[in-house]
């Protein structure tokens, strides 16, 4: 089952450059795409003071766990999750099939600004998303460069 | 589906730890957590959502990079689900884009038809996201070996491992780190060799 196209470096920078003009204009502190089977795929902004890594696994399972639960509720609209804090807050929008965007932002900074911001951004990103869908679906995997040292024991116990 | 990142060189694999309830899922992972090698900062917090009784609600997610594999950064998200048989929905949430699975199988006679109940569940929430466990690559591992009233591993091998093709299953007593890291590397590497013969991963 296929969650994601073939993005190569210039998708990446693509969609690296609306995630900054994202930031930019909406004065959000950082922005992540990720797929919701919960990896990381690309972020901009601060990254060192979020654990982006767990923030994009535990984003993508509450998103699913909201969706999962306004459907249930006969809600068939549903496509964005907003946690309200007092220092940062977060806003997670559904982008396809398979990604989200998430975006953290100060507290004081309005979530209408976001979502105002959001809502092109997460256009565009899905127009580049089903460009590199188009470009070559089906391509293979190229890990020529992947070097197991070990292949017996990659994760090793502490003595 | 695992994701490869030409940019930066980078591979994320997802595992997902099933299994019936209080079989030792999450001490899998606190397991690894505890004991794997990591180089400084490749080892993530070990983030559990569960009850006030220590039960899994949602799951633990544990994110380790492989320190012996070169040429990629190779990130691998371990995850469990809620064993509980009322958390389907969760579980059928957190095995979205899984890649490889460990069976965690509880050894205890009286565990039995719930082992065999939570691995038909495996299956069937597996079709619900279209996928066929014949094409992902899982192992078995037969948990709390040393309790006094473990049935024979041949008679959970019969169980659980008697289909056309058999996976790789291991003993273990996760609680004492026993077969933990056994069955972490084997999964490891029969990902690892599907990707790299089949190409399956997308990039990203």
């Amino acid at each position: 089952m296929a969650t994601l196209p073939q993005l190569i470096e210039e998708d990446i920078e693509r969609l690296g450059g609306e995630l900054r003009e994202l930031l930019e204009k909406s004065d959000a502190t950082t922005a992540l795409i990720i797929d919701k089977g919960g990896f990381l795929i690309t972020s901009q902004g601060d990254a060192r003071q979020f654990d982006l890594t767990t923030i994009a696994a535990l984003a993508s399972g509450a998103y699913l766990a909201n969706q999962t639960i306004a459907n249930l509720v006969h809600e068939t609209t549903f496509n964005s999750t907003y946690q309200q804090g007092e220092k940062f807050s977060m806003f997670v929008i559904c982008v396809d099939e398979n990604c989200l965007l998430v975006i953290i932002f100060k507290a004081q900074v309005s979530v209408g600004a976001v979502k105002y911001f959001a809502i092109p951004a997460v256009k565009r990103i899905a127009v580049q998303l089903q460009i590199a869908q188009e470009r070559d679906p089906g391509a293979g995997l190229d890990l020529s460069e992947l070097n197991l040292a070990d292949p017996s024991e990659v994760f090793k116990r502490k003595t | 589906m695992a994701i490869i990142n030409q940019a930066t060189k980078e591979l994320q694999v997802k595992v997902v730890y099933y299994g019936p309830a209080m079989g030792g899922k999450t001490t899998n992972l606190v397991q690894v957590h505890d004991h794997v090698q990591t180089a400084a900062g490749n080892k993530g917090k070990l983030v559990s959502l569960a009850t006030s009784s220590d039960r899994t609600l949602f799951f633990d997610f544990l994110p380790i990079e492989a320190m012996s594999i070169k040429g990629f950064k190779t990130k691998f998200q371990l995850y469990t689900v809620p064993g509980q048989v009322i958390y389907n929905t969760t579980r059928q949430l957190v095995l979205r884009g899984v890649d490889g699975i460990v069976f965690v199988a509880d050894s205890q006679y009286e565990k039995m038809a719930e082992n065999i109940e939570s691995f038909a569940n495996l299956e069937d929430n597996l079709k619900t996201l279209k996928l066929n466990l014949a094409e992902i690559p899982y192992v078995l591992q037969y948990n709390k070996r040393d309790l006094p009233n473990a049935a024979p591993l041949e008679y959970m091998e019969f169980l659980l491992n008697n289909r056309d093709v058999q996976v790789p299953s291991f003993g273990s007593a996760a609680h004492k780190c026993e077969g933990v890291f056994e069955a972490l590397n084997m999964i490891t590497r029969m990902l690892l060799h599907k990707f790299i013969s089949q190409g399956t991963p997308q990039y990203a």
